[in-house]
């Protein structure tokens, strides 16, 4: 955007207070739809003298309402800037130069302009300043969601950081939270949502938690015990390509974007890329396939990222998946009917989870292991966790059963995540006290 | 010989006991079903006891697929887009098997209004008897629901809905109902239910013992006149099946008038690859003798 011009007392408004005003009007004109710049541009004129000046009333007379002054003749030495209609231009640059006047194109096209400032505001609008006017109870795009992750953390800089883990296959970043009172690779807690890009309900609940941990820290005494030996990680955005594209071209979309030469389809399903029963039953070989498990294991960007993080870090105690829909809440094996060694320790801490869940608003959620209370499944997340020493790791499937599905109205976001919080509060204090 | 009966609670966080009124309605079930032949229901004519077997192994996603298609079936064939039901709670069922892996369920359940209204909590009573013939779709069913709004009531609410689409522009043009935050307008909410009563045909015949459905979203609508005052509407919807999660998109020709059977045709869409021009299911309004075909 231009500079404001500089200098000079008009009658009335200040140049620049004018010059705002005739831009606002002009947004407000073309935002209703009725006038159409292309093409229109403002042109400073430089008048030398009284004569001069003279000329350019003229102009406006011989132009009744076409040109139109933003800041008119006054006084030589003073720009003259004035808006042509792009069917006057030929005309208003043949006048100009016969008189010798000395003009340039200050705005070559209006139309663009205003294009830029509306989307400029309308994105001023969207990104908020702070993530306390953040609205919790709706969904938000990718960018509101980057925007909101960098106002948490520079507002609690003092527990939360951001992290890239990576980068996605359509080379966006790959964003994880951290929330920490200190101390040095402290045993932690994992936390994603958002793996399959559809289910828009757990990135809302992944936002509205992370809040709720900052606001809660030094109130809540589970909370804060636990932050004062352990720490939080929480991805938001596990598959930010698909996330995008729900919001651009395809809502029920569910895998990433991965698109290898030679392979008909897009996408792979995220949560049956992990090596652990890799290529088992509860996957698919087919490209085109919602459940295609990819070329080989952590073949996918998104996935490895996790991957190498959590090995690297060498130190998660316990791993939260969250998905939609279904209400349930499951741990190992999917890939597997048999169950896994501490069964008995995971089908007790499900029962209590759950029960501090179904406190909050009666919604029941029904547990066991991702086999027998979903389906057969393999390559998938928690499985995973679990093998590589992770024993506390956990697959939600949050509201609903099946009415609104994927498309769960904004209003269940609050109530959903109030909920998952007594069901993530009571898997933490757990793991909190039963370290290994 | 006759199978022993075995009441099996359902599994999960627990239900209900069974209560003296509950258990006569299932030993009415059991006599009527000693009596009667399900139509539809190859390789188990007649008798109990040809060929059919205890299902030891009784998963409760048996009892819930049960359950979803029995509800799927009565809500198409009550006819009422005002007074669509969803399942609550599984409270009881049994399973048998048969020789060639087909199974009959007998289960009582829980229902709640689709659309509740404010507040309300009323749970309606169902029992059903579902045949699933293996892998194949379309389960015979016979099932029986306490009815929880009284019948004026929902005719009057019928008839205003249906007076409601008849006051739409036609033809109508939509596109996605609910949006992509979930919102359904509610001046549109009559056209959703409607499309959900279709739908319900659809997921009926495509359901098996292992595949259920549900309906995502209406992704377009056309509403058409028609000669003789019933809402026409051709219309698209997206299912999404489980367990292979993919989304299906099924169009459904519907044409209804309160109080009269639903006339449905439908044409849903296989895996997204080249080759699978094959995968595409016909059906049609079918058999009993209350519905009519086009």
């Amino acid at each position: 955007m231009q500079g404001a011009p500089g200098g000079g007392m008009g009658p009335g408004l200040s140049p620049v207070d004018r010059r705002m005003l005739l831009v606002c009007s002009f947004i407000l004109a073309a935002a209703l739809g009725q006038m159409n710049f292309t093409g229109h541009q403002v042109l400073r004129i430089l008048a030398k003298n009284e004569k001069q000046l003279s000329l350019l009333r003229d102009l406006e007379g011989l132009k009744p309402q076409k040109v139109d002054f933003w800041r008119g003749p006054a006084r030589p030495s003073l720009p003259v800037d004035m808006r042509v209609p792009f069917s006057e231009l030929k005309d208003v640059k043949a006048y100009l130069e016969a008189h010798g006047l000395a003009y340039r194109i200050m705005i070559k096209d209006i139309q663009v302009l205003l294009d830029q400032e509306r989307e400029a505001m309308a994105k001023s609008r969207r990104l908020e300043r702070s993530t306390s006017s953040f609205s919790y109870s709706s969904y938000h795009t990718l960018e509101e969601i980057y925007s909101w992750m960098d106002n948490l953390v520079t507002e609690h800089s003092d527990i939360v950081s951001k992290i890239q883990i990576g980068h996605s296959f359509e080379n966006r970043s790959i964003l994880v939270l951290k929330f920490s009172t200190g101390g040095s690779q402290r045993p932690a807690i994992w936390m994603d949502t958002g793996i399959h890009s559809r289910e828009w309900i757990t990135h809302a609940t992944g936002i509205w938690t992370a809040k709720k941990i900052v606001n809660e820290y030094g109130k809540d005494r589970i909370l804060t015990n636990i932050l004062k030996s352990m720490d939080i990680f929480v991805e938001i955005v596990s598959n930010p390509d698909g996330f995008a594209f729900t919001h651009s071209m395809n809502r029920l979309w569910r895998k990433n974007k991965c698109n290898r030469p030679g392979v008909f389809c897009i996408g792979v399903d995220l949560n049956r890329n992990w090596r652990s029963g890799f290529g088992g039953n509860g996957s698919n070989d087919n490209p085109c396939s919602e459940t295609y498990r990819g070329p080989y294991p952590h073949s996918e960007p998104e996935v490895a990222a996790i991957v190498d993080f959590i090995t690297a870090h060498g130190n998660i105690k316990a791993l939260i998946s969250i998905h939609s829909y279904s209400q349930m809440l499951m741990y190992p094996y999917g890939h597997l009917l048999e169950p896994v060694s501490n069964q008995e320790e995971l089908y007790n801490l499900a029962k209590d989870a759950v029960q501090a869940l179904y406190k909050v608003h009666g919604i029941k959620y029904i547990y066991g292991s991702v086999s027998t209370t979903l389906y057969v499944a393999s390559g998938i997340t928690v499985d995973w966790a679990y093998d590589s020493g992770i024993k506390y790791a956990f697959s939600f499937e949050l509201r609903d059963t099946g009415r609104y599905g994927f498309l769960l109205p904004a209003t269940e976001i609050i109530p959903t995540a109030q909920e998952m919080w007594m069901a993530i509060q009571t898997i933490m204090k757990h793991t909190l006290n039963h370290p290994y | 010989m006759q199978p022993r009966w075995q009441l099996l609670p359902a599994p999960g966080p627990g239900g209900p006991r069974p209560t003296a009124p509950m258990l006569a309605l299932l030993l009415l079930l059991a006599l009527q079903g000693a009596a009667a032949a399900p139509a539809g229901s190859a390789g188990s004519t007649g008798s109990e006891h040809s060929g059919w077997r205890q299902d030891a192994e009784l998963q409760s996603g048996l009892l819930q697929q049960a359950a979803r298609a029995a509800l799927h079936f009565f809500n198409f064939r009550a006819g009422s887009p005002s007074a669509l039901r969803v399942v609550s709670a599984v409270q009881q069922g049994r399973a048998w098997v048969n020789s060639k892996k087909e199974r009959k369920v007998d289960l009582v359940f829980t229902t709640e209004r689709y659309n509740p209204e404010e507040g309300e909590e009323r749970l309606g009573k169902c029992s059903a008897r579902v045949f699933f013939r293996n892998e194949k779709p379309r389960p015979a069913i016979n099932v029986t629901c306490t009815r929880f709004v009284e019948k004026s009531k929902r005719q009057q609410e019928d008839y205003l809905l249906y007076k409601h689409m008849k006051q739409l522009k036609t033809p109508l043009e939509v596109v996605s109902i609910p949006d992509s935050h979930g919102h359904i307008d509610p001046s549109l909410r009559p056209i959703w239910e409607l499309a959900f009563l279709g739908g319900s045909y659809v997921m009926w015949e495509k359901t098996t013992q292992f595949s259920h459905y549900y309906m995502a979203q209406l992704s377009s609508l056309k509403q058409w006149k028609t000669n003789d005052n019933a809402i026409d509407f051709d219309y698209t919807v997206l299912l999404h099946e489980f367990p292979t999660q993919e989304i299906i998109p099924c169009r459904i020709h519907l044409v209804w008038y309160p109080g009269k059977p639903l006339k449905v045709k439908y044409h849903c869409h296989g895996l997204q690859t080249p080759e699978e021009a094959s995968g595409i299911e016909e059906g049609s309004a079918v058999a009993p003798t209350e519905l009519s075909n086009f």
